[in-house]
């Protein structure tokens, strides 16, 4: 047995935060902040709704567009790193939300290849005949976890809200046709938040590590860029391979990266023609493990790929860990 | 089309810090008694780290030792999971820096998030993995500390005594006879119940997700929270439930299982289960009068014991189950 997409959802809340609004607390410019990041707006959740509940929103779409209803889903598959609390995590408050039967809720954490590692882990899990409906959730909710001050200019902007889900059933013919992870920690503190940390003495999260910021993001962005150029091509081309697809044959290259324009530079690095590239933090800012299936159920609402095309995503980030994908819609 | 292969534990191994914390230690910092945590608990002694070291730090020895005993290298894994409720940093995942503390690169590595059932959790994604051929030897620990993430006053002593860290590793590798290794793996939650049992500080519900007033003061949502008499009668039914559940998959009955080794959550919660199953003494293995609950260590640290001390053996059933926050439960049938 494989697994296949039986259908996508996505959601944005609906506040739009621009450049020329945060630029205030970051002490500079719209125009400069948008240079910088290649972001002019992105989305901000409202207080009070964490990624489980901008999650639900994608996951009633997603299970229309199957054609399904939440009772036909026997496990769920969450990836974020901005989960609603500590524990437990945001795939249990989904699993209410929706109405599921009591089916497995599982959270997983891998940064912005997040979705990347839940999807390859619900095609394990069909084609293992563990479960016939897996709905595979990515959501963030960035926005309250950033700092709003000067020292955050070249990291706050780049982040927005949002939620994708995609629901894989079992078929016998394959819609997911290959998953590539990798992970390399060299590097780790390029994209890095140290708080609250259970590694510290006396406590995971004191007043002194509060008052310092440490449990706001650090990001060298400058220094992730170049790994990003590397791996991006390299995973797509060992995807495609394992897919048994050519470059030519794929409609759409999803490329997942904090920085848009560095994203599809590494598309260009890799053959593929500007058109054919959604770069995902393009046009509503990164979301870690939430932008590739927003951008999947987006493209698919526009229009812009049919059933039976061939979509290859690929994501960078955090951990550093990076992977690919390729399906057959 | 490659034909499914099982999956099975190649190696297995634990660590602990070396600092105990007896009950009597615990009445130093708060308003409790060795009596009271016995009683309710069947808790003598747990671990606390002496230095600052994070999951991934308790989680290397503990791999070092199971891949030795499975005979694998670190380099040739083909996947890390680290299971944690008590992670070393915010983010990356804690695998991430156990993949560090190995030296090694290349294969992913990622966590998973299921608190008590965290170890059973992975084992089905490491058995998924390895039955579809997505991977060959694939390494999952369960790690904790809480002893930086509790309240050790009297405020918080309810759930302050029970908990301890530790790690628990396993490797897992194929298994060509379908008759043996994991037999299968079932998994649940109920988040309508996610409150009962939680830590809500930081939460990304709010902007923003953490403020200085929520880090102080007694009752801080920085700690855990747990309605104990509530997690309690859950605990218990959804135990025995999943227990069946699984034996019933295969067309067994309890009197199949050699050994039960139940997710040390309470010594007492253990026992109510055994009974319920009517599972003598000797069919069922408990460490937490030493360990405490070491959340998603526990059931790797006890299996390994288990195994050490001669209690599982070639052919023996040997049956694991978990329950806790989310509310999530989970059991995995082993033939070993």
């Amino acid at each position: 047995m494989r697994s296949t997409i039986l259908g996508c959802g996505s959601y944005l809340p609906p506040r739009a935060v621009t450049s020329d609004e945060l630029a205030g607390a970051l002490a500079t410019t719209g125009p400069q902040l948008t240079e910088s990041t290649g972001v002019s707006t992105r989305r901000e959740a409202e207080d009070g709704e964490g990624p489980s509940q901008l999650a639900s929103r994608a996951a009633q779409q997603a299970l229309a567009a199957a054609g399904l209803g939440p009772e036909a889903v026997e496990l769920i598959v969450f990836a974020t790193m901005t989960p609603d609390i500590v524990f437990p995590g945001p795939g249990c408050f989904l699993q209410d939300q929706l109405g599921c039967r009591t089916v497995g809720a599982m959270d997983v954490r891998g940064q912005c290849a997040g979705f990347l590692v839940a999807l390859a882990t619900a095609d394990r899990f069909i084609r293992a005949g563990k479960a016939e409906c897996v709905l595979v959730a990515g959501a963030e909710v960035h926005s309250a976890a950033l700092e709003y001050s000067p020292r955050a200019v070249a990291v706050t902007p780049y982040f927005g809200d949002g939620a994708g889900v995609v629901v894989l059933g079992a078929s016998p013919e394959p819609g997911v046709l290959a998953t590539v992870l990798h992970a390399d920690p060299d590097g780790l503190e390029r994209f890095w938040c140290e708080f609250p940390a259970s590694r510290h003495l006396p406590s995971r999260m004191d007043i002194e590590a509060f008052r310092a910021g440490r449990h706001f993001y650090q990001l060298d962005a400058e220094r992730m860029h170049p790994q990003a150029e590397r791996v991006l091509p390299e995973v797509i081309g060992e995807a495609l391979e394992r897919a048994g697809v050519t470059r030519e044959e794929v409609a759409l290259f999803v490329l997942h990266y904090l920085d848009h324009r560095v994203a599809r530079r590494a598309g260009r690095a890799a053959g593929i023609p500007d058109d054919r590239i959604v770069a995902t933090a393009e046009a509503a800012g990164h979301m870690a493990a939430a932008g590739v299936p927003i951008a999947l159920a987006d493209a698919l609402a526009a229009g812009r790929v049919r059933r039976g095309d061939v979509v290859c995503a690929a994501a960078f980030g955090g951990g550093m860990a990076w992977g690919a994908a390729v399906l057959r819609l | 089309m490659s034909e499914l292969v099982n999956s099975r534990i190649l190696g297995l191994g634990h660590h602990v810090p070396d600092r105990v914390m007896t009950n009597a230690d615990l009445t130093q910092l708060m308003d409790t008694s060795d009596e009271w945590i016995q009683q309710r608990t069947g808790i003598r002694e747990r671990r606390y780290i002496r230095e600052e070291s994070g999951p991934a730090d308790l989680a290397l020895p503990a791999a070092q030792e199971a891949l030795r005993s499975a005979g694998v290298k670190a380099e040739d894994l083909d996947l890390i999971l680290l299971g944690t409720l008590s992670p070393d940093v915010d983010s990356p995942a804690s695998a991430s820096l156990l993949q560090r503390r190995l030296g090694v690169r290349g294969m992913p590595a990622f966590d998973v998030r299921n608190q008590c059932s965290g170890f059973l959790y992975m084992l089905a994604v490491a058995d998924s993995f390895i039955r579809t051929g997505g991977a060959c030897h694939v390494l999952v620990v369960g790690s904790e500390v809480h002893s930086t993430g509790i309240d050790l006053s009297t405020v918080g002593r309810e759930v302050a005594v029970i908990f301890g860290d530790g790690a628990g590793a396993a490797v897992l590798g194929p298994e060509p006879d379908s008759r043996k290794g994991v037999l299968s793996t079932h998994l649940h939650s109920e988040g309508k119940f996610a409150e009962k049992l939680m830590i809500e500080v930081p939460t990304h519900r709010l902007h923003p997700r953490v403020t200085e007033a929520m880090l102080d003061g007694p009752g801080s949502r920085l700690w855990p929270r747990m309605e104990g008499r509530y997690v309690f009668k859950h605990a218990v039914t959804r135990f025995t439930e999943v227990i069946h559940e699984a034996l019933a998959a295969h067309q067994l009955t309890p009197a199949d299982v050699d050994l039960l080794i139940p997710h040390q959550a309470n010594l007492r919660i253990s026992q109510l289960v055994a009974m319920g199953l009517e599972l003598p003494e000797e069919k069922v293995f408990n460490n937490i009068q030493r360990y405490g609950n070491t959340t998603a260590a526990s059931v790797p640290i006890a299996l390994h014991e288990a195994v050490t001390e001669g209690r599982v053996r070639p052919g023996s059933l040997v049956c694991l189950a978990a329950f806790g926050a989310g509310f999530t439960w989970a059991a995995a049938l082993l033939r070993w």
